[in-house]
């Protein structure tokens, strides 16, 4: 019943990019923490998070996002997000997790905010 | 078909997680019919999907033998959807606030407060828990 979640690793320029893929709940656990050890794996700084494929996000699967996020700040590494609807936008705003993750709307906006000079 | 009575629609799911897709389903379905914008209908699938998790997960603790119901009122002016299960656990008292991390189920309790225009949380002893939500169609 639940759309079973998958996420693969790329990298762009000096951002490692994490892409879900399906629904983000309770099960996505062992999933992101995998993603986020394959996409740390080579010390990088900068991580962001593809939603753009995820069309259901509930509160198990933030609960998993907070996770992510907290050991990801406690490594001192720089978190962003995009694809995510509207809707998820304000959900991130409404549990607090906008004041951790910068927002933006599409890769190449994550990438030029890591970027500005370029 | 006239709207000025009210119309139930009631969907019965197993305890099991993944279902509450149905339900969210089946709300955000009344819910076009009735004209609610796509982002209302987009915090109603939310918090339908929090109530019957909530259900699920702590009233009817995971077991796929017991039903959450979930029962729609559609009227004129207002959406009202009604969450119940088998479960005599009370809901928690305290509310959640961004920045104090709850667990799962006060997250969801927290967006289901956040979402809709109006929430009652209760228990009744041959009952069991029950969510009452309210949208507005004039609280675009």
């Amino acid at each position: 019943m639940p759309e079973e979640l998958k996420a693969s690793v790329r990298r762009r320029s000096n951002l490692a990019v994490i892409q879900f893929s399906g629904d983000v709940t309770t099960f996505a656990e062992d999933v992101a923490r995998d993603a986020y050890r394959e996409a740390t794996r080579d010390g990088g700084r900068n991580l962001a998070l593809d939603f753009s494929l995820c069309e259901y996000i509930n509160s198990a699967g933030i609960a998993v996002i907070i996770g992510l996020v907290t050991e990801a700040r406690r490594q001192d590494r720089r978190v962003l997000a995009f694809g995510l609807s509207s809707h998820y936008q304000k959900i991130f705003r409404m549990v607090g997790l906008a004041d951790y993750v910068e927002m933006c709307a599409s890769e190449e906006e994550a990438l030029a905010h890591i970027n500005p000079e370029a | 078909m006239s709207e000025e009575q009210p119309r139930s629609v009631e969907v019965h799911i197993p305890s099991e997680l993944g279902y509450e897709k149905i339900a969210m389903e089946a709300a955000a379905a009344a819910a076009k019919r009735m004209g609610f914008s796509p982002d209302r209908i987009a915090d109603l699938k939310t918090a339908v999907a929090e109530a019957c998790i909530n259900s699920i997960e702590h009233g009817n603790k995971l077991d796929a033998t017991t039903k959450v119901v979930v029962v729609l009122t559609v009227e004129p002016a207002r959406l009202q959807v009604n969450v119940a299960d088998e479960g005599l656990e009370p809901f928690p008292s305290e509310p959640v606030e961004p920045g104090h991390p709850p667990d799962n189920r006060g997250w969801g309790m927290f967006l289901i407060r956040q979402l809709m225009d109006e929430v009652e949380f209760s228990t009744e002893s041959e009952r069991g828990n029950q969510v009452r939500m309210v949208i507005y169609l004039d609280k675009q």
